[in-house]
C-alpha cells in the first residue's frame, strides 16, 4: 500500500514538475502556427509564462486576415485531468455589428478526464448567457442561448436563424 | 533509527532530484524543438496611389476663351448636384496665383472648360494652382483637385478601358441606403449574390453571380457574370481587402469600382450622398 501511494506521489511530482518547466510560451507559438493553417492568425499578443498557467494579453485575433475580435486577457490551463481556456473582455469586429452585440465579458472552455468526449463551453456578455457541449466524437456543437434583453430587441435577425425552445432558450447546433 | 529514517528520506529526496531533472530535459528538449516565434499578421503596406485618370489628348487641345465664357453661362444651369468629386482635372498652367486650369465634368470629360484663377465653377472658385493640383473653395471651405495620372497596368486579355462616360454618369448612392444595408445585412445577400474567382489558391477578384432585378443592388448597374477586380485602386485579391473596404463604406464619398465585364474592364463610379 505504501509502495503504491509512494508511486503515485512520485508520478505527481514528476508530472507538476514538467508541468512547471514545459515552455508554455513556445506550446503556444506551436499552437499558433498550427491555428494559422486553419487561417486564424494571432497578432500583438503579450505571453507570460505564470508557471502552471500560460497569461495571455491584448490578442487581436484576424480570421482570413480579417480584424474579427480583440481579447483583452486570455488564461490558458493545462493540466491534463483538468484543463481550462477562460478568455476576458472580448471585442467582436465591427463587421459583426449588424449580427451581434459586439462585447463578451467571459468564455470558459473546460475539459476534464471525468467527461472525456465532451468539452464544455460557457459565455456571458451583451448578447446573454450560452452554454454549448462539444461532442468530440460526433463532431458537432450544440449551444444553448439565453439571450439578453438587447439580443432580444435588436437582433431578431440573427435570433431567426436558431431554433426557438419552449423555455424561452434558443438552440443552435453546428457539425464540423 | 535515527540513521534508517535519515537514509530513506535521503532516498527520497533523490528520487525526487532525479525526477526533477527528468522532467527538466524533457522541457529542454520540447524548448528546442518547439518555435521560438509566434505568428504575426503582415500587414500589406504597398502604397497604392489614390485612384486617378488622365486624358493627354484633352491637355494638348487649344481651347479658346470663348470655352471660358460658355462655361460661366452654364454653370449656373449644371450647379445643381456638381460635386468637387465630379470633376476632373486635364491640364493646369500657372502658379499660385496666376493662371489657368482645364476642368470638365466626369460625366461629360470631352467637354472641357477653361477656369481663371479667381473664376467660378460649377460653384467652386479657383483659389490656386499648385504643381499637380489645384484648390478650389466654396462655402469658406477647401478643396483640392488632383491631376490625374496615366493608368497603364491593364491585365493580360483586356482589350480596353470603357471610361465611366461610356456608361454614363456616376452613379449616386445614398447614405440611407447603405445605412439600410448595415441593419439588414441578409438584405444584401438577397439582392445579390457574389464569390469569389481564384486561380489557383489566390483570389484574383469577386464574380457577380446573381442580382435581382428591381433591387437596390440591381439600380447600380452591377450585372450577373461582372467580376469586380478593383475597387478605389485598390486589387480585391483577398477577403481582407474586401472587408477593409466594407468597413469604411460609411466613410468615403467616392467609390471606383473596376470589373470585368466581356473581357473589358468596365468602371463605375459611384457618389455617396
Amino acid at each position: 500500500m505504501v509502495k503504491i501511494v509512494k508511486f503515485f506521489g512520485y508520478v505527481t511530482f514528476f508530472l507538476l514538475a514538467l508541468m512547471y518547466f514545459t515552455p508554455k510560451e513556445s506550446v503556444y507559438y506551436f499552437a499558433e502556427n498550427e491555428l494559422k493553417n486553419f487561417k486564424v492568425i494571432v497578432s500583438n499578443e503579450v505571453v507570460m509564462d505564470k508557471g502552471f498557467t500560460l497569461e495571455l494579453k491584448n490578442m487581436d485575433v484576424y480570421v482570413a486576415s480579417i480584424e474579427s475580435a480583440k481579447i483583452n486577457e486570455m488564461q490558458v490551463a493545462l493540466f491534463g485531468l483538468y484543463n481550462k481556456v477562460e478568455a476576458k473582455d472580448i471585442e467582436l469586429s465591427s463587421v459583426a455589428a449588424s449580427f451581434v452585440p459586439l462585447k463578451i465579458s467571459d468564455v470558459t472552455l473546460v475539459y476534464t478526464v471525468i467527461n472525456p468526449l465532451h468539452i464544455e463551453l460557457n459565455a456571458v456578455g451583451e448578447f446573454g448567457e450560452a452554454h454549448g457541449v462539444v461532442n468530440v466524437l460526433d463532431k458537432n456543437l450544440s449551444l444553448i442561448l439565453k439571450p439578453s434583453k438587447l439580443m432580444r430587441t435588436s437582433y431578431r435577425k440573427t435570433l431567426r436563424n436558431l431554433r426557438k425552445k419552449a423555455d424561452g432558450e434558443y438552440e443552435y447546433v453546428q457539425n464540423f | 533509527m535515527s540513521k534508517i529514517s535519515n537514509s530513506s528520506l535521503i532516498g527520497i529526496l533523490i528520487r525526487l532530484l532525479i525526477l526533477l531533472a527528468v522532467a527538466k530535459a524533457i522541457a529542454l528538449a520540447l524548448w528546442w524543438f518547439l518555435p521560438a516565434e509566434g505568428v504575426n499578421l503582415k500587414e500589406d503596406t504597398n502604397f497604392k496611389p489614390e485612384y486617378q485618370r488622365v486624358d493627354f489628348k484633352n491637355m494638348l487641345e487649344p481651347n479658346t476663351a470663348s470655352n471660358a465664357v460658355n462655361t460661366k453661362k452654364s454653370q449656373t444651369n449644371t450647379e445643381v448636384g456638381i460635386n468637387i468629386t465630379n470633376m476632373v482635372l486635364k491640364g493646369l498652367y500657372g502658379n499660385k496665383s496666376k493662371g489657368f486650369v482645364i476642368v470638365a465634368l466626369k460625366s461629360n470629360p470631352k467637354k472641357t472648360s477653361i477656369v481663371s484663377v479667381g473664376e467660378v465653377y460649377s460653384g467652386y472658385k479657383l483659389k490656386s494652382i499648385l504643381s499637380n493640383s489645384v484648390i478650389f473653395t466654396k462655402a469658406g471651405e477647401e478643396f483640392v483637385l488632383k491631376m490625374p495620372i496615366a493608368k497603364t497596368n491593364l491585365s493580360s486579355g483586356v482589350s480596353s478601358v470603357v471610361s465611366p462616360v461610356a456608361s454614363g454618369k456616376p452613379y449616386v448612392v445614398t447614405r440611407r441606403d447603405i445605412k439600410y444595408y448595415e441593419k439588414n445585412p441578409n438584405e444584401i445577400w438577397k439582392d445579390i449574390a457574389i464569390a469569389e474567382v481564384k486561380n489557383g489558391a489566390k483570389i484574383e477578384g469577386f464574380k457577380v453571380l446573381r442580382v435581382r432585378t428591381n433591387s437596390k443592388m440591381d439600380k447600380l448597374g452591377l450585372k450577373r457574370g461582372d467580376v469586380i477586380i478593383r475597387a478605389n485602386n485598390v486589387e480585391l485579391t483577398s477577403y481582407k481587402k474586401a472587408f477593409d473596404l466594407y468597413t469604411k463604406i460609411d466613410k468615403i464619398k467616392t467609390l471606383q469600382l473596376v470589373v470585368m465585364r466581356n473581357n473589358e474592364e468596365k468602371e463605375l463610379i459611384y457618389e455617396v450622398h
